[in-house]
C-alpha cells in the first residue's frame, strides 16, 4: 500500500487531484488531508484587521455614497445661479442697447450700393491721386 | 399633501435600503478587505479597493434588475476581484508608485493569539503565514487571484471559475502553476518539522 505523497496532498488541498482508491481505504492518509485542510482554514482566518480601521472605512464608503447625491445638490444651485445670473444680464443689455431705428428698404439699398463701392481698404485710397492726372 | 407622503415614503425605503445594506457590508467587509490586501500586496491600496468595490455594489443594488442575487457573497467577491485586477493592470504604469510601508500593516493588521502554548513555535508560524503572503507576489494576476481564492477563501474549482469568469480546466492550470511557484512557502506551512 503506497501512501499520498506530499505532491499529492498539495495537489489534493487545491483541487488538482481526487479523492483515490488508496484514500477511501487508508485511515492515516485520511487523517492526514483532513490534518492539513484545517491547518489552511486556519491560516485563511489570519490576520486580524483593527475594528477602529474597519469602521473608518465604513464610514468612509457611506460619505462616498452620499457624494453623488451631494453633488447633484451643488451643481443645481450652479445652474440655478448661472441660470438667474444670464437673465438678470441679458435684462441689463436689453436696456442699455439703444434702439435701432426702422429703416425703408429704398434706404436699406442705397446703404448697400454705398458699401459696395467704397469696398477699397479706405488706406490705399490717398495712393490713387498720385497717378491721376 | 400626496406629495409629501410619497417623499416621505421614498425617504424611509431608502433608509430601509441604507440599513440593509450596511449589516451585510458589515458581515463581508473583513474578509473583502483581506482578499483585496492579498491580491494588491498593500493595505492602503486595498482600502480602497474595497470602498470602490462597496460602492459598485450599492449602485449595482439600485437598478431593479440586479435586486434577485442568489449569492450576494459570490457576487461581491467577483466585483472586488474585478476591482483588483483593473488595479494591478493599471500598476504595470505606475513606475513611481510608493511601496506599502510595513508601519502601516501593523497599525491595522494583527496576528491572533494562537492555541499553541510554545512561545517559539507561536513566532515560527506567525513567520511562515506572513512569508506565504508576501509571496504571493509571485504570481501573476490571475494565479494569485485562484490561489487566494482556493487557499484563503475555500472555494470550489467551479465557484472560482464562474468568479473570474474562466473555464475550470483554465483555474486548474493556473493553481497548479501558483502551487508549484510556492511550493517552498507551502512545504513549510503544511510539512515543517514538529508541525504534525
Ligand atoms: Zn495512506
Amino acid at each position: 500500500m503506497k501512501h499520498w505523497t506530499e505532491t499529492d496532498f498539495e495537489q489534493g488541498l487545491y483541487g488538482l487531484k481526487d479523492r483515490d482508491a488508496h484514500l477511501d481505504e487508508c485511515p492515516e492518509c485520511r487523517g492526514e488531508l483532513e490534518r492539513l485542510t484545517q491547518e489552511r482554514r486556519r491560516v485563511a482566518a489570519q490576520p486580524e484587521v483593527s475594528r477602529e480601521f474597519l469602521e473608518a472605512q465604513r464610514r468612509n464608503i457611506y460619505r462616498r455614497l452620499e457624494e453623488p447625491r451631494r453633488n447633484w445638490v451643488a451643481w443645481r444651485w450652479v445652474i440655478s445661479a448661472a441660470m438667474l445670473l444670464a437673465l438678470a444680464l441679458g435684462l441689463t443689455l436689453q436696456r442699455s442697447r439703444p434702439t435701432a431705428p426702422a429703416i425703408s428698404d429704398d434706404q436699406l439699398f442705397s446703404d448697400l450700393s454705398r458699401m459696395e463701392q467704397s469696398a477699397e481698404p479706405k488706406a490705399i485710397q490717398p495712393l490713387h491721386s498720385l497717378f491721376e492726372e | 399633501m400626496g406629495v409629501m407622503a410619497d417623499r416621505l415614503e421614498a425617504s424611509l425605503d431608502g433608509l430601509a435600503d441604507t440599513r440593509e445594506f450596511g449589516s451585510w457590508m458589515v458581515a463581508e467587509q473583513k474578509r473583502i478587505f483581506l482578499l483585496c490586501r492579498r491580491m494588491l500586496q498593500d493595505v492602503e491600496e486595498a482600502d480602497s479597493a474595497t470602498q470602490d468595490t462597496f460602492l459598485k455594489a450599492w449602485l449595482a443594488l439600485k437598478r431593479p434588475e440586479s435586486r434577485d442575487l442568489d449569492d450576494p457573497s459570490k457576487w461581491v467577491t467577483r466585483i472586488a476581484i474585478n476591482t483588483c485586477l483593473d488595479r494591478l493592470r493599471s500598476r504595470r504604469w505606475q513606475f513611481w508608485r510608493k511601496r506599502p510601508h510595513p508601519d502601516d500593516e501593523a497599525t491595522v493588521l494583527s496576528m491572533a493569539p494562537s492555541a499553541d502554548p510554545d512561545a517559539e513555535r507561536q513566532v515560527m508560524a506567525r513567520e511562515i503565514v506572513e512569508r506565504l503572503e508576501r509571496a504571493l507576489d509571485k504570481l501573476s494576476n490571475r494565479q494569485r487571484a485562484a490561489f487566494t481564492l482556493r487557499h484563503y477563501e475555500d472555494r470550489s474549482l467551479a465557484e472560482i471559475a464562474g468568479i473570474l469568469d474562466l473555464h475550470v480546466g483554465t483555474v486548474k492550470v493556473h493553481l497548479f502553476r501558483a502551487v508549484e511557484k510556492l511550493r517552498e512557502e507551502l512545504h513549510d506551512l503544511y510539512f515543517r518539522e514538529g508541525r504534525k
